[in-house]
This record gives C-alpha cells, sequence and structure tokens, in this order.
C-alpha cells in the first residue's frame, strides 16, 4: 500500500516536473499583434494612417485644448474659468510650465500624431503593394498630417525639436529653430501634394486632398511672408486647376453636423458621437469634439472659454445691403442681442448672462439641442476656402497686387450680402496699409472663433512691439500681461527642457 | 542539562519529520506507553524534547503537540520536559498513561519555530534577519489587512494606507528598494506555503503565526519575487484532544479626523477681501447658508468582526474549521466593505504518508466611494445649500453668480453613483508528504486561487458639479478572473552526524497565474419613473460598448538550500534559486540568485563566561534577490488597435492600427544585493533580548517606467527598463524587556528603524528627472522636494523696490505689499524655474515602534506606539485651502496679510491669479513628523473557576482604540498617509486618513 503510493506520487510528481517545459515561458499576449506582426499589408497601411487621423479626437488637439491656445489666448477669447490656472494660460500667465491642459498634453499629443505619421513613413514602404498608388496616397496622407502638426507646433512654441525617425526611449532629440520647423513643414506639405488625390470620393471623403496640402503649404509660408511662394501654394485652390472643386457654401452649413464636407471645405476634422465615452487610445474612444461642452455659456457646458464681447460691435459696424445686422453674426456668436437681432435663442434659453459677454456659436449643437456633452458629432472645417480667399487676397496685396485682391474679398463679402469692398470703404483704394488693416476685419468677421486668429496677430506682427500689443489690449485686455518677446510662443514644458540636455528653453522663460 | 538541549535540538531539525518520525519510535519501542500533549498558553507546543529522567528514551512532541515515550517502570518514572525559552519542568508519572504538560515561557522569545520558506528553523538558529511578529499582537488591532495591522510591530517595515472601507494598505520593507508600479513595492506573501497576496479578503483571524523576512539570505528561496521581502503566515491548524470551540467577536466604532473649515461669516469675509484686492466683482455669496459639507460627507462608522473556530483532531488526523464576517460601515457616507470567510485546514497521517489541505473561501464586497469627499469638503463652500430644487437632480453645488467652485456635492455624487467591487476568492493547497527514510522527506503541493471580481457602476441621471456635462443613466458592469496554480515539489534530507547537523532542501516549482475580464458599458439605463428605481442590468439601455483581455504568466523556479549547525555554535546557511519568467525578454528569462549566511553563537562557547549575558549570537548574511514585477508582456512591442476614425458622407468607422506605447525588448531581472549584520542577545536571565541589524542594499537594474521625452510620442504609460540603481542602508533596534515571575508581569519592546536610500545612477543615462515638485538624482534620495523658497512677505513697496539681485535689478517689480517674496537663487532678477532648489526630503530619519504589554492576574494591558520623524511632506489639502486664487472654503482662522493685520505668514488673499498660490514652492511643505498611538487595550480574563461551572475553558473581554492619540506639527488631515507615486511620497494629495477607533471585543473557547 505505502509503496503503491509513494510510487504515485514519485511519478506524480516526474510529470510535473517535465511538464516545466522552458518554452512555457515564452508567452504572447493573446489581446493584441506585436509590431513585428503589423505593417504586412495594403490593410495595416491603412490601419496606420487611420491612426494618425485618430488623433485629432485626443484632448491635447482638436478634441479640446488646441481651441484654448488658439481661440482664448487671442483676441477674440478669453476665459473666465473658476479654474484659475486653466485661465491664467490663456491670459499670458505662465507659472507653471509644466501644466498639462495649458501646455504639455498639447506638447505631447502633436508629438503622439508625429510619431503615428513617422511609423507609416517608416513602415509602409517596405508593404508590398498591388496598386503603387495606393502606397503613395497612404504616405502622402501621413507627409500632409505631419505638416500639419508641425504647422501647429511652429505656431505654438516655434522652437520645436523635430523629429522624423522612430524614437527610442534614449533618444533626446536637438534643439530646432523657427526656421528648421517652417523648413519641415514646407518639405512634408510639398512631398504630401504632389501625390494626394484632387478628390476622395464615397466612404474615403474627408481623407487629406491636394487642396488640403497646398492650402497647409500657403499657410505656412504667409507666417512666413513668402509671398510669392504663398501665391503659387494658393494659386492651385484659387486659380489653377484646383478651383473647380471649391466654392462658398450657405455660411451656416460650414458649423453644423449637416452639410459637412461641402465644396467650401478645404480640410476638414471628421467628428462622430459614435463613442460616447472618454478620449484616449482604449477600445472605442470618443471620436467627437469637447469644444461644446468647454465652450457653451454657463450653466450649460464648462464654460471655460468664451468670447470677447468687441466682436458683436464690430459686426454691427457694418449693415448688409439689405439694411439688416450682417447675419454671420448670427451663426459666430451667443451675444446678449441675439433674439433680439435674429428671434435665436440660445440652448433654448434667453439671455441670462452679463450684458459683456459673449460666447462661441460656431461648432455648437444649440440648433439642435439643449445641452452640450463630451461627444460633438459637428465636424471642424480647419481650412474652408472662405479663409482661403481671404488668405489669397492678402498674399496678393502683400506683393502689391491689391487691386486684384478686392475680388476675392468681394466673393466672401457677397456670401453675406454686404456691398462690395471698394463701394463699401471706398477710401481704401490701392492703399496697402489700409486694405491690410480692413482685411484684418474682414478676417475677423468671416472667421472669429476658427482657430485662425492666433496666428493671424503673429503674422500682422500685431504681437510684435509695445505699441501694437497695447492696441491689441484695447480689444483684449488679457494682453497687458504680454511681454513682446515672451508670450509669443509658449515654453516648451519644463520637464522636457529639464530631462533633454539638448534642449534650450524658449527665450525670456 | 546541556546535553539534554543538545538532544532535543538535534531532534527539532527534523521537526517537519516529527510526526512520522514519532509514528516510527512507537513501532520500533512498543512497549508501556505514555503519552500526553505539551502545549502553552497559547497552543500546543511542537519540538519539546521529552526524556525520561535517567534513561536513554527521548523524543520530541510532533506538529501537535503530543507525544509518545516508552518509559520503564511507570510508577516512578520522571518525566523531563525541555524547550528553549521555557522552563525546564520534572513530572512524576504517578501511573498515569497520559500526561500533559503546560509549558512556562521563559523571558526570552529566542526560541520560537520559524517558517522559513520550505521549511522551518529555530529562531536560535536563523542566520538571516526575520521579524516575527506574535499574531495575537496582530489580531488585537483592527484592521482590514494584515498589512494594516503590522505598523510598527516589527523593525525595517513601513505600512500606509487603509481607512477607507475596503481598503488595502501598503506595506515596504527596509524601504524602496525598487520602482514597481505593478504589484507596487509590496513585499511577497507566502500563505500555507501558497504565494498569493494577503490582501483584504484575507482573514487575519486565522492567522497562526507570521515571519518576515526581510535580508537576501532568509529571502532567498523565494528568489526573483523576494526583492520586496516575504511575510509569511501560517494559518491555524488542529490539535489531538476533543473538540476546541473558539468565539471571537468585536464590535466597534470609527471617526474621520475633521479638517476646522471657515463657516460662512468668517468665509465670506475672506472671500470679499480676495475678489476685492483683485479687483473684481464680489460674488453674490447667499449668505443664509452655512452648510458644513464634513457632516454632509463624514458619520459615524462601525465595524464588526466574528470569528468562531472549531479545532480537534485525533492522534493520525486534525482539522481546524472557522468561519467568520466583517462588517465595516464606512465614515464616508455610502461607504461600507463586509467579508465572509471560511476555512477548513486539515491533515492525516497513515504510517510514512501524510496528507492535508489548506482551503479558504471568502467574498468580500465594497461599496466604494464615489468622487473624493475627501477633498470636496473643503472644495464645497459653506454658503452653498446641500439642496436646491433649481437644480436637475435637486441638491445644491457651485453657481456662476453665487459660489463659483467646481466641488462636488459628497452627498449628491454619493447618491446618483452606485459603485460596488466584489470578489469570491477560493485559496487553498493540498499536499501530501512521504517519509521516504528516517532522515529523507517529499513532500508534494498543488495549491490554487482564484478570484472572481465584479464591479458594477450606476450612474444615474442628475448633476452634482456645477456646469457639468450632461449625460444619461450610465451602467457598466465588469467581470474579472484570476487564478493560480502552483505546483511545487521538495525533498528534504535532515541528518545529524556527531556534533554536524545537516539539513538540506531541494525542491522545484511552477506557477502560472492567468487573469480574463469582461466589461460592458450601456447609456440611457431604464428608469421605473414611479419609485425612481434603475433597473441595473446590462439588458437595459443603448449604445453598447463592450471590452475585455486576457494574461498569463508562467514562473519556473528550481531551489535549494543547505542548514549546517556545528555544534549549536556554528552555523551556516547556504541558498540558491534559480528562477524564469515569461515577464521577461526572450534571452533574460532565467537567472539565478544565491544567498549565504553563518551565525556563530558566542555563548555556547566554553571560554564564553558571563553570569549577565544568557544567550549571544552574531550573523552575517550575503545575496542575491531578483524583482520581475512588471506587466505580463512589458518586453514587447504591440500594436494598439483600437484607434478608430469616421470617414465618408455615413461617418462611416474605420479601424486603425499603430504602436502607441514603445517598449524596451531588453528586460532583464532586477537584482538586489544585500549585506546584513546582526546579533541576538539576551541578558539577565533572558528577561532583556536585543536584536541589532544593519544592512546594506543595493538594486542594480532596476525596472522602472522611467520618465522618457514627449518627442518619443510616447504614451500609454513610459516603458519599463531596467534603469536604475538603488542603494538602501539601514539600521534595526529591538529590544524587549519582560518580567514574568511575578503576579504583576509586563514588557516593553523598542523598535527603531532607520533608513537611508540614495539614488546611485538614473535611467538611460540621465543625471536626474524631475516629477511633480520633486527632483530625482543620483547622490540623493528618490523624490527630493525641488521648489521655490518663499522668504516671507512684503511689507510695503519699499521692500519691494528694495529687493534687488546683485547687479541692482528689482527682482519682484510687480510685487504688491502681502504678496511673497522668492529667493532669486540663481540671481538673474526674476523669478522663474531656474530658482528651484532642493529643500528638504520626502524620508523620515528614523522610525520607532514602542510596545508596552502588562498582566496583573486577570487582567492585560497594551500599547502600541508609533513615530515617524524628519520627513518633510507636501499638504496638498492647505495648498487648495490657503490659495484664495480659486473659491474654495479656507482653514478656520487663517490670517491673510492685510495693512491691518501684518504680522502673519499668509499673504493677501487675490482671487483669480495664482501668483501667490502657486504650487511650486516651499510654502506647502510641512514637517512630517508624527508620533501615534496606534492601539491601546485593555482586557480581563474571567478566572477559569467561575467559567468551569458554565463549561467555558475561557473567556475575555477586550475594550479597546487605535489611532487614538496623535501627536504631529503636520496641519493635514494624516501625516501617515500613502502616495502611490514612487516619486513623490510625501506628497499628500488628500488621501484617506487613517480612522480613530474604539472597540469592545468578546473572545471565549469551550
Amino acid at each position: 500500500m505505502k509503496k503503491i503510493t509513494s510510487k504515485i506520487l514519485i511519478l506524480a510528481s516526474l510529470i510535473l516536473m517535465s511538464s516545466c517545459k522552458k518554452d512555457l515561458l515564452d508567452q504572447d499576449s493573446p489581446n493584441t499583434l506585436t509590431v513585428d506582426q503589423f505593417w504586412k499589408t495594403e490593410n495595416d497601411a491603412k490601419r496606420g494612417i487611420n491612426a494618425a487621423y485618430a488623433m485629432f479626437y485626443q484632448n491635447g488637439g482638436w478634441n479640446r485644448w488646441i481651441y484654448f491656445r488658439l481661440d482664448l489666448t487671442s483676441d477674440e477669447g478669453w476665459s473666465n474659468s473658476p479654474w484659475t490656472e486653466l485661465g491664467d494660460w490663456t491670459r499670458f500667465q505662465y507659472i507653471n510650465y509644466n501644466f498639462w491642459e495649458g501646455n504639455v498634453n498639447t506638447y505631447r499629443d502633436t508629438y503622439k500624431a508625429i510619431f503615428r505619421c513617422n511609423q507609416v513613413l517608416t513602415y509602409v514602404p517596405e508593404i508590398p503593394f498591388a496598386d503603387e498608388k495606393n502606397r503613395t496616397q497612404i504616405l502622402a496622407q501621413a507627409k500632409f498630417l505631419r505638416g500639419f502638426y508641425y504647422y501647429y507646433a511652429a505656431i505654438l512654441w516655434e522652437n520645436f525639436p523635430i523629429v522624423t525617425t522612430l524614437q527610442k526611449p534614449t533618444d533626446l532629440p536637438a534643439r530646432s529653430t523657427l526656421a528648421d520647423v517652417w523648413a519641415q513643414v514646407e518639405k512634408d506639405l510639398k512631398e504630401a501634394s504632389a501625390d494626394l488625390p484632387e478628390q476622395w470620393t464615397g466612404a474615403e471623403l474627408g481623407r487629406a486632398t491636394k487642396g488640403a496640402a497646398q492650402a497647409m503649404l500657403g499657410k505656412a509660408l504667409i507666417q512666413q511672408h513668402k509671398w510669392a511662394e504663398a501665391k503659387t501654394a494658393f494659386d492651385y485652390l484659387v486659380t489653377g486647376a484646383g478651383k473647380g472643386y471649391y466654392d462658398l457654401v450657405a455660411f451656416k452649413d460650414n458649423f453644423r453636423a449637416d452639410n459637412e464636407n461641402n465644396k467650401e471645405s478645404v480640410f476638414e476634422i471628421q467628428f462622430s458621437d459614435a463613442n460616447k465615452t472618454g478620449e484616449g487610445d482604449g477600445p472605442s474612444s470618443n471620436m467627437g469634439s469637447n469644444r461644446g461642452q468647454f465652450f457653451a455659456p454657463r450653466s450649460i457646458g464648462w464654460s471655460d472659454g468664451q468670447a470677447r464681447n468687441w466682436l458683436v460691435a464690430e459686426f454691427k459696424k457694418e449693415k448688409t445691403l439689405a439694411n439688416k445686422i450682417d447675419e454671420r453674426l448670427r451663426y459666430t456668436l451667443f451675444y446678449p442681442g441675439l433674439e433680439a437681432d435674429f428671434g435665436d435663442k440660445i440652448y433654448g434659453k434667453s439671455w441670462e448672462w452679463n450684458a459683456d459677454e459673449a460666447w462661441f456659436k460656431k461648432y455648437s449643437r444649440d440648433y439642435m439641442r439643449n445641452n452640450e456633452d463630451y461627444f460633438s458629432q459637428v465636424n471642424n472645417r480647419v481650412i474652408r476656402y472662405a479663409d482661403v480667399l481671404l488668405m489669397y487676397a492678402e498674399v496678393l496685396n502683400e506683393l502689391g497686387q491689391t487691386a486684384d485682391a478686392y475680388q476675392y474679398v468681394n466673393r466672401v463679402r457677397t456670401r453675406a450680402n454686404m456691398a462690395a469692398l471698394g463701394t463699401a470703404y471706398p477710401g481704401i483704394g490701392t492703399n496697402k496699409d489700409l486694405f491690410r488693416e480692413r482685411l484684418k476685419i474682414e478676417r475677423s468677421l468671416e472667421l472669429c472663433g476658427e482657430s485662425v486668429r492666433w496666428a493671424d496677430l503673429k503674422r500682422w506682427g500685431d504681437l510684435d512691439t509695445k505699441a501694437a500689443v497695447d492696441k491689441v489690449a484695447l480689444r483684449d485686455p488679457d494682453f497687458k500681461n504680454f511681454v513682446v518677446g515672451k508670450h509669443i510662443r509658449l515654453p516648451l514644458p519644463q520637464n522636457e527642457v529639464d530631462n533633454n540636455t539638448n534642449l534650450e528653453q524658449n527665450p525670456n522663460y | 542539562m546541556k546535553k539534554k538541549l543538545h538532544f532535543s535540538k538535534a531532534l527539532k531539525l527534523c521537526f517537519i519529520l516529527s510526526l512520522l518520525f514519532v509514528l516510527c519510535c512507537q513501532a520500533a519501542f512498543a512497549q508501556s506507553n505514555i503519552t500526553g500533549t505539551v502545549s502553552d498558553k497559547s497552543g500546543p507546543l511542537i519540538g519539546v524534547g521529552v526524556q525520561v529522567k535517567g534513561g536513554s528514551e527521548s523524543t520530541v512532541t510532533d506538529g501537535k503537540g503530543a507525544y509518545t515515550i516508552s518509559a520503564p517502570g511507570t510508577s516512578r518514572a520522571v518525566l523531563v520536559f525541555t524547550y528553549i525559552g521555557y522552563n525546564t519542568q520534572e513530572i512524576q508519572v504517578n501511573n498515569r498513561s497520559v500526561v500533559n504538560v503546560t509549558m512556562v515561557e521563559s523571558a526570552s522569545d529566542l526560541s520560537e519555530v520559524v517558517v522559513v520558506g520550505y521549511g522551518t528553523q529555530r529562531k536560535k538558529d536563523l542566520t538571516g534577519a526575520i521579524s516575527v511578529v506574535k499574531p495575537a499582537d496582530l489580531q488585537k488591532k483592527q484592521g482590514t489587512t494584515v498589512a494594516e495591522s503590522l505598523q510598527g510591530l516589527a523593525t525595517g517595515i513601513r505600512v500606509r494606507g487603509g481607512g477607507q472601507p475596503g481598503s488595502e494598505a501598503q506595506i515596504q520593507i527596509r524601504g524602496l528598494k525598487n520602482m514597481g508600479t505593478i504589484g507596487g513595492t509590496n513585499p511577497l506573501y507566502v500563505v500555507d506555503g501558497l504565494i498569493t497576496t494577503a490582501n483584504r479578503d484575507f482573514n487575519p483571524a486565522d492567522i497562526e503565526s507570521i515571519q518576515i523576512l526581510k535580508d537576501a539570505s532568509a529571502a532567498a528561496i523565494y528568489g526573483s519575487r523576494a526583492g520586496n521581502g516575504v511575510i509569511i503566515i501560517t494559518t491555524k491548524k488542529g490539535s489531538e484532544g476533543p473538540m476546541k470551540i473558539e468565539f471571537t467577536g468585536k464590535t466597534g466604532i470609527q471617526t474621520i479626523p475633521r479638517y476646522d473649515l471657515a463657516e460662512t461669516e468668517e468665509f465670506s469675509r475672506i472671500n470679499f477681501m480676495a475678489y476685492d484686492n483683485a479687483d473684481l466683482t464680489r460674488q453674490k455669496l447667499d449668505l443664509n447658508n452655512n452648510t458644513d459639507w464634513q457632516d454632509v460627507a463624514f458619520r459615524t462608522g462601525n465595524i464588526q468582526d466574528y470569528n468562531l473556530s472549531f479545532t480537534g483532531g485525533s492522534k493520525d488526523a486534525s482539522y481546524y474549521v472557522s468561519g467568520g464576517y466583517f462588517g465595516n460601515k464606512g465614515t464616508v457616507i455610502s461607504t461600507d466593505f463586509d467579508r465572509v470567510s471560511f476555512r477548513v485546514n486539515t491533515k492525516g497521517t497513515r504510517g510514512i504518508f501524510t496528507i492535508g489541505d489548506n482551503l479558504a473561501i471568502s467574498n468580500a464586497k465594497a461599496n466604494e466611494m464615489s468622487g473624493n469627499p475627501i477633498v470636496d469638503i473643503f472644495r464645497m463652500l459653506p454658503t452653498i445649500p446641500v439642496y436646491d430644487a433649481s437644480h436637475p437632480g435637486g441638491y445644491g453645488y457651485g453657481d456662476e453668480a453665487k459660489a463659483r467652485t467646481f466641488g462636488t456635492n459628497p452627498l449628491a455624487i454619493a447618491n446618483l453613483e452606485d459603485r460596488t467591487n466584489e470578489n469570491l476568492r477560493i485559496r487553498g493547497n493540498l499536499y501530501a508528504e512521504l517519509q521516504l527514510l528516517k532522515s529523507l522527506k517529499y513532500r508534494g503541493s498543488i495549491g490554487y486561487e482564484t478570484s472572481r471580481d465584479h464591479y458594477k457602476y450606476l450612474k444615474k441621471d442628475g448633476f452634482w458639479t456645477l456646469n457639468q456635462a450632461y449625460d444619461p443613466a450610465i451602467l457598466n458592469e465588469n467581470r474579472g478572473e484570476s487564478s493560480t496554480v502552483l505546483a511545487e515539489n521538495t525533498l528534504t534530507f535532515n541528518e545529524k552526524f556527531g556534533k554536524h547537523g545537516v539539513t538540506v532542501i531541494g525542491g522545484q516549482s511552477y506557477q502560472k497565474d492567468k487573469f480574463g475580464i469582461i466589461r460592458g458599458t450601456k447609456r440611457n439605463i431604464l428608469q421605473n419613473l414611479t419609485t425612481g428605481h434603475y433597473y441595473d442590468v446590462l439588458n437595459q439601455g443603448n449604445e453598447p460598448q463592450t471590452s475585455g483581455e486576457r494574461t498569463r504568466v508562467d514562473l519556473i523556479s528550481y531551489f535549494g538550500r543547505l542548514e549546517y549547525n556545528y555544534a549549536d555554535k556554528y552555523l551556516l546557511n547556504a541558498i540558491v534559486r534559480y528562477d524564469g519568467s515569461s515577464r521577461l525578454s526572450k534571452n533574460e528569462k532565467f537567472d539565478s540568485f544565491p544567498s549565504v549566511s553563518a551565525a556563530w553563537r558566542v555563548s555556547e562557547e566554553g571560554f564564553f563566561e558571563s553570569s549577565w549575558i544568557n544567550d549571544l549570537k552574531i550573523r552575517a548574511s550575503y545575496g542575491t534577490l531578483g524583482t520581475g514585477n512588471i506587466g505580463p508582456y512589458d518586453y514587447i512591442s504591440f500594436i494598439n488597435t483600437f484607434p478608430t476614425v469616421v470617414f465618408g458622407p455615413n461617418q462611416t468607422v474605420q479601424p486603425g492600427g499603430i504602436q502607441v506605447q514603445l517598449a524596451n525588448n531588453d528586460l532583464r531581472w532586477e537584482k538586489l544585493q544585500q549585506q546584513n549584520y546582526g546579533f541576538d542577545a539576551a541578558f539577565l536571565n533572558n528577561k532583556l533580548s536585543v536584536t541589532a541589524e544593519y544592512f546594506i542594499a543595493k538594486t542594480e537594474d532596476v525596472l522602472l517606467q522611467y520618465p522618457i521625452p514627449l518627442s518619443t510620442g510616447n504614451d500609454g504609460g513610459n516603458p519599463y527598463v531596467n534603469g536604475a540603481t538603488l542603494g538602501n542602508r539601514g539600521f534595526e533596534f529591538t529590544a524587549t524587556y519582560a518580567e514574568n515571575a511575578a503576579d504583576f508581569k509586563y514588557n516593553i519592546t523598542a523598535n527603531l528603524t532607520t533608513l537611508n536610500n540614495k539614488v546611485q545612477d538614473l535611467g538611460y543615462g540621465k543625471n536626474k528627472t524631475f516629477v511633480g515638485n520633486t527632483v530625482t538624482e543620483a547622490g540623493n534620495p528618490i523624490g527630493m522636494w525641488y521648489v521655490l523658497q518663499t522668504d516671507g512677505l512684503f511689507q510695503n513697496l519699499d521692500e519691494v523696490n528694495s529687493y534687488k539681485n546683485s547687479k541692482g535689478q528689482v527682482i519682484q517689480s510687480g510685487a504688491k505689499p502681502g504678496d511673497i517674496r522668492f529667493r532669486d537663487n540663481n540671481d538673474d532678477g526674476q523669478i522663474s524655474n531656474d530658482d528651484k532648489v532642493i529643500v528638504g526630503s520626502p524620508w523620515a530619519d528614523y522610525e520607532l515602534g514602542l510596545n508596552f504589554g502588562a498582566s496583573y492576574k486577570g487582567f492585560e494591558f497594551n500599547m502600541d506606539w508609533f513615530g515617524s520623524f524628519g520627513a518633510k511632506v507636501f499638504n496638498g489639502p492647505r495648498s487648495v485651502m490657503d490659495n484664495f486664487s480659486d473659491n474654495s472654503n479656507y482653514r478656520k482662522g487663517v490670517q491673510p496679510w492685510t495693512t491691518e493685520n501684518p504680522n502673519t505668514d499668509i499673504p493677501r488673499a487675490f482671487y483669480g491669479s495664482t501668483i501667490n498660490a502657486r504650487g511650486d514652492t516651499d510654502r506647502w511643505l510641512e514637517n512630517g513628523s508624527f508620533a501615534r498611538m496606534k492601539y491601546i487595550g485593555i482586557s480581563y480574563n474571567i478566572p477559569s473557576s467561575a467559567l468551569k461551572r458554565i463549561g467555558f475553558s475561557t473567556t475575555r473581554l477586550t475594550l479597546s482604540g487605535q489611532n487614538l492619540i496623535t501627536i504631529t506639527k503636520y496641519t493635514g488631515l494624516d501625516p501617515e498617509f500613502n502616495n502611490a507615486s514612487i516619486f513623490e511620497k510625501g506628497f499628500d494629495f488628500g488621501a484617506f486618513p487613517n480612522l480613530r477607533t474604539v472597540s469592545l471585543g468578546l473572545n471565549f473557547g469551550f
């Protein structure tokens, strides 16, 4: 009996021991592919580029915080948030350079997007494609998106270290100057433009087109005052091969979930409310925008950002040809007289806020509901044709072709039923400076709240001298805090400067 | 005397085999036998030497304290019972066939038997650093987990956390030796040989013994998982005799420490001042309200802890059966925890074969806290009413005109969010032993543990904070399943060759851990509008979201230990463990972890003659331990297939796939090398015993998620890297003085721990890393405070204008009287990040434990103190309450600077600007030293003469209190807080405080 038992036990233990094969230690994840197993097929390439587009849905970028940098920091917007630090970052009171919501999140997500583009650009050339055109289009989209992100990095931080290769944890990229960043933007967008299709159709509608690349390139060039090159870039959309694809549509159709990807849309971020969850890289992450929730008036949304009230007066300075208030105001701002002027309530409410306040209405959903949430499906028309026309006019003016520039401003004015520019403001004539000053107002009336104003102010030199800034501060007292030569760019996140010995903090920080 | 001791020691070395050994003896000497059980006041004693006086027969007691000895001429025979640490007893047999003996302890505890992993050793034979905690000391306290109750009972351990119903405390043995975030820095728990966690679903009442293996030599037998130390727990076993029934019950009340906060009058006065100073229109504060949000969020909690156990057995079999219930009503509204647990430990023997099992089943359910009331009680303003019918849902919260705060109404969120977390755990092992030869034993063990977890979250319709986004009713339900299989085989050889005692253990172990989870979420959950009830099942609602994943980890190990003992004078232990883990990179999976330790028992030497030193042992050890506490697949670079994007007129969802998180593909074992030097001594007839240890530890290739540049584009957590070298040095000292001779007995134990951690180098060849307000750099401890230095307040404009750097530049030109003056440490004429300096350490210089016990007749008194001294900590809550830039309640009596009241260190109240309120200054750092009475208790044992009549053998009543007295200068709720971030250990973000508990306990047995 004892012997049998012991034999059984010894046998059992031997089986146990022998079952401990070392290959048990090679456990693969049952959850997903490894990097080595991916990047093999055309479909993998498409998934890769899709993931790069998906960066639009993350907090640091076009889902949320970038609007605080582009819209609120400019003289169009401000923050009256009870979250003091969040508000401080819209009024040039940058105390903690590591403030996540004001700086680091956007900086990090910019690099996340670049990392995704770099992966596509690194791996996709090695994948066999049945149709070579599909490859070049995917690579061109990656270059477009990389150029897009570097453009905003140049606008925000200026001296933003360029990364065009896959990084190891040990890599410490070198310092880059603003000129380096612009060079990278131009290179990427030119290469993208060469291979992007003029239009996408069907289920691919919304991807970057050649026109989008040309417009982004133009935006990058005018920031550098490279007016002649900028004209060439914009020519494609305005006078060149691409002009047939673009036109102006009903003004309000640029800011709603209806009539998306219309003829006015040059590049548009595709938002969806299909996943009502948090943002990030988890399963079924949110593909919507948080902008409405953060920018809606108090008691409707967080109201962490709102519009400056001077815009209302600016709209009301000039009546339409029908002697009415410029209807663009109706779709641009929530302001105290909205109901009186146009009969519109605000998310179903009459004005209950202070008489000197206003909020951004574009991309809001008050036309369809009485509240906001984190899942707005309204696409963001990052570049629309009206913007391109006004930029084109600006380029022509700077090139001394002011007379020629009028027609493009007038296309935009005509849509709003405004008199021709020459008729309304006969004193401008071909005076370049007067034309530019008027164009500044035209741009704010047309594009207010569309995240272009910060770049505009920088380009116009309105932030370069104390005198110029003082003028801006009349519209937006936050600019009283603005220090010339310092606040024109954000500080780099301090931890990044401290942890990467190759970097230097931006000047005066 | 020496000879007897010697003899019993030799046998005790074999005590694992004792049961079988005794049986063999029995067969060999089948004569007229005397049997009996040897016990002390707490139960049977194992390995007591039993000898017939003047004869040659001798034996030792077995695992149940039982012995059988053959004695000639039984009428006159005298049996001698010897056991180290106990008084020797000589007992005349007087024709009895059963002689039961109760041993009385001598003062020293050096002879306890200690479980050291795959075996036991006598404490006197130990060569490594092992703390033994008396289970009674642990069980007298009321804690949810074992770790929580260990605070102050042993040297070299640091325990923080707990407090919330069902929350688990963190324990750190001998300092921060690694930087793991998975599994944290918690030690390895071994319960009855099963590698597990003694988490909240483990019932501390079942503990029979607990030992903490602290140094490399002690822990090396657990090799790769012992880097954080090992806590070995043995649960209770049955013993021979009729069934004993024991009941313990405790019930008590708990209170939470509170802030002293401003009421409406004081709050509004300062709030108006802050707005006035900022030149802003005052809020229209609703001065009719005066809400005490602490009254809203907090309540008196209670605990109930009942345990019933049944033990008994025969010569060949024993059992321990217990059932327990633990209930905790939280001190925060809508929180509670309860646990039901059962345990069956049995063992049976036939011939050379022994089989046994340990099986525990428990179900734990926590109703978890929603939001963070610990912070919201001061983020909410006293002028906000609890209820406000004008808000959807009916609760009061911030208001743009009247009360601008994003604080959460704690009652609203408690009622509108339900979170429960429940798990059923089965934990057990089945083992068999074969005494193959007299000196050779085989043991095989299969352990299995599984937990079935169920998390449910229901968000009802309604709002709890200002401007909250609208969400409908949402239900989220997750079900997880984890399991561990552990198969182990060991062979133990134990033999004595003259004066040479040798024990050799060899073994093999295989462990497989699996985990899987599924999650489901739906929105617009159906509500019965008449009753308000929500049908909280995933059948209801729409917009479903599901997810799930699985993991698996395998570990293969081989190990061996040699114990050598020469004449009880020279002791040597050598251990090696060879471990392979699936968590590590392909070519780095296996590594070996050796250790060696030796001790010299000086007092056994012939030349050692001392009337006052009874025992002296010096010991030293050196060894290597490993840690591989990282995720299952951290060395692999994965594609994240979750990103999706929409395109096309119908917004068709298209899948994405990309690498999001970087991985280092060459992860290898983190290795801890540790030296330990110590001595154990007993003086004054063993009344005073002293243990002292000094250790030097160095951890190389520390596995940590070292911050990498944002420019990598990495997200999802920094990748693990073998990226730092840490050094720890420490001194541990314990002294116990016990006087047990008279009616009045008492004992005092003091323990002292000092610890000095130092970073020797950092990941990726970096010099320093910055996290939050801390810097970690080579040559310094981890996470030193790195902030701006304040230098008082500007009292007038002259002071502002005369505050210049060496070049004469005014440093803070924009400042106003009442603003903070910062030090321009780099003398560049402005205050910037470059002025930050290291201002202190978050680590304690030393920690002290003081335990005092006394008894007189039926009365017992116990008191435990714990103190930690020298840490500098960041008071996060105060940085909110005292900053005035944002609306939150203020501390009562706070004195912001005004021209009328300039004698204060609080700057002027200024709303809407962080200039005086910035968080990265030394203004929020405080002295974190404290001394706390962790436990005080008095108990009364009803005399047994009175009990016998009602059939009870023991009855004890205990009244006790925990955390009743805290002496500290820290102004936060609790200086004994926990922060999970390695780099920010001293940052109190508003951690849940330790609770004050008063409880009444009743024990009886029959």
